[in-house]
């Protein structure tokens, strides 16, 4: 016996010889190859030894010619071990499920926080979570990962200017800047109005100061509409001027639109494919097989799993892919220069103030060139033209 | 394995230390480790076995070992080895009227 794992592993059983002629006995037994080892006596007409399992099946054979009674007394070794194991399957199952409900909560949402956020923005924000199915006692897996989660709460509720996202373990904490920040109060440090374009003046609404110029004067940028400094002269006081001066402006604008485009689009055919994905080895459990789709995009959604707060090497990946398509866009001249049109309204408002308004618009060219149709517009827009600018000191003085 | 080892080790010493071919005549090689161990190789069967004490068939006569809690530990067919607390070693020869 020079290792006991051996024995161990095949298992082995202590066995009781009683008899005469037991020394006899084991000399036979050890002549056929019948491992045997510990052998202790235990009174005149006894002993004991232990073997291997597989032995002592064979040994009743040996102990019939000698005339010896054996019986055994203890049985130890793996296959022993998996006899009870199995009587006991009980435990094992409870082991299992013990585990797989612990897989199971470690991967559900228990948490959602929120900090920096005002309650109705915070109101706002959990409304469309829910939406999202980001609540507590969902799966994680049904999730959508934390970027979709922030790019969604950042589209989607205008109030946010930033959300940090972030999934610790089971709870998702969100962190939150708002837009409306407490509006700072308005400097009231005395100031002018000036104008900041060309522009003629078509209205004017003054709440503090001394107005300096009239409807239909035409300003330069720069030039002093609202005075802040009002009184007699000699007894002036400095305030700061408030108002809106609006005028009329110009701008020119510039478009070119192909009138044949072609552009890819999806066609809104997906296919979903799961994956349970260990280590590096993706082994597909749902969707088989390679797509059909010619032109394609895939969007690939991972999520690891977690055992209390260690994340595994193992992880659920969704595949979401899209079928994309070419399609070809044809205008004729006269929807194509509308299109123009609108796209160069839009583009001169965006910088704009909310408040202009666009008055009057008016081609001034229209060519069609290498097939595209080329635009240059002329647009009056009424804005408010008046911007502050603090008094200085030096001038006062 | 240690029987083969042995008996390399005999070969060995036999031709190096020009000893007699004792090798060849079945001769029982007995290791002892102090008073708790002794290993016997080359024995041709049990005979006796107590705590006490522990006879063994040798090819010549028989082994008589005496002692206290004996414990065989391995039992092969040429090999034993015997644990426990040993007081005695004795050969017995047959003509001097050893049981058998």
């Amino acid at each position: 016996m020079k290792n006991g794992w051996i024995e161990f592993l095949f298992g082995k059983v202590t066995v009781k010889v009683s008899g005469r002629g037991i020394e006899r006995f084991l000399n036979i037994l050890t002549r056929n190859g019948l491992l045997i080892w510990n052998v202790r006596r235990h009174g005149t007409e006894t002993i004991t030894f232990k073997m291997r399992l597989k032995d002592a099946l064979i040994i009743r054979k040996f102990a019939r010619k000698s005339g010896c009674r054996i019986a055994f007394l203890q049985r130890s070794g793996v296959p022993f071990l998996v006899k009870r194991l199995l009587k006991n399957s009980g435990f094992l199952i409870g082991i299992g499920v013990f585990f797989m409900l612990f897989l199971f909560l470690s991967n559900v949402i228990w948490g959602i926080e929120i900090k920096g956020a005002k309650p109705a923005t915070e109101h706002k924000i959990r409304q469309e979570l829910d939406k999202m199915g980001v609540k507590i006692g969902k799966l994680q897996f049904f999730v959508d990962n934390v970027e979709a989660i922030q790019r969604k709460l950042t589209n989607n509720i205008g109030a946010l200017t930033w959300v940090g996202v972030e999934l610790k373990g089971t709870t998702y904490h969100f962190q939150v800047v708002e837009k409306n920040e407490p509006k700072k109060p308005e400097t009231l440090s005395p100031r002018n109005l000036i104008a900041k374009k060309k522009a003629i003046i078509v209205g004017m609404y003054v709440e503090n100061g001394q107005q300096v110029v009239n409807i239909h004067d035409h300003v330069e940028p720069g030039q002093l509409l609202v005075s802040g400094e009002i009184g007699m002269e000699g007894k002036t006081q400095q305030v700061a001027a408030k108002g809106e001066i609006w005028g009329e402006t110009w701008y020119k604008s510039h478009v070119e639109l192909p009138l044949n485009s072609s552009f890819k689009v999806f066609n809104g055919n997906i296919e979903e494919k799961h994956y349970l994905k260990i280590g590096n080895l993706e082994i597909p459990f749902w969707g088989f097989g390679k797509s059909k789709f010619k032109e394609y995009e895939t969007e690939t959604n991972e999520h690891q799993i977690q055992f209390l707060k260690w994340s595994l090497p193992i992880s659920i990946e969704n595949k979401t892919i899209r079928e994309r398509e070419e399609i070809t866009r044809n205008y004729d001249e006269l929807q194509a220069e509308q299109i123009a049109l609108e796209m160069a309204k839009k583009q001169i408002k965006k910088h704009l103030d909310e408040e202009a308004k666009i008055k009057d618009e008016k081609i001034l060219q229209r060519t069609i060139k290498d097939g595209k149709v080329i635009l240059d517009i002329h647009f009056k827009i009424y804005e408010n033209i008046a911007i502050g600018k603090p008094i200085s000191k030096e001038i006062h003085e | 394995m240690a029987k083969k080892w042995g008996q390399q080790i005999r070969n060995w010493m036999a031709k190096k230390m020009d000893l007699p071919q004792d090798v060849a005549m079945d001769l029982p090689r007995i290791t002892m480790i102090g008073q708790i161990h002794i290993y016997i190789e080359n024995h041709k069967g049990l005979l006796t076995f107590t705590d006490k004490e522990l006879r063994l068939l040798l090819k010549q006569g028989q082994l008589l070992i005496k002692g206290k809690s004996f414990v065989i530990k391995t039992i092969l067919p040429e090999e034993i080895l015997l644990e426990g607390k040993i007081d005695q070693v004795v050969y017995i020869n047959e003509n001097q009227g050893g049981a058998k």
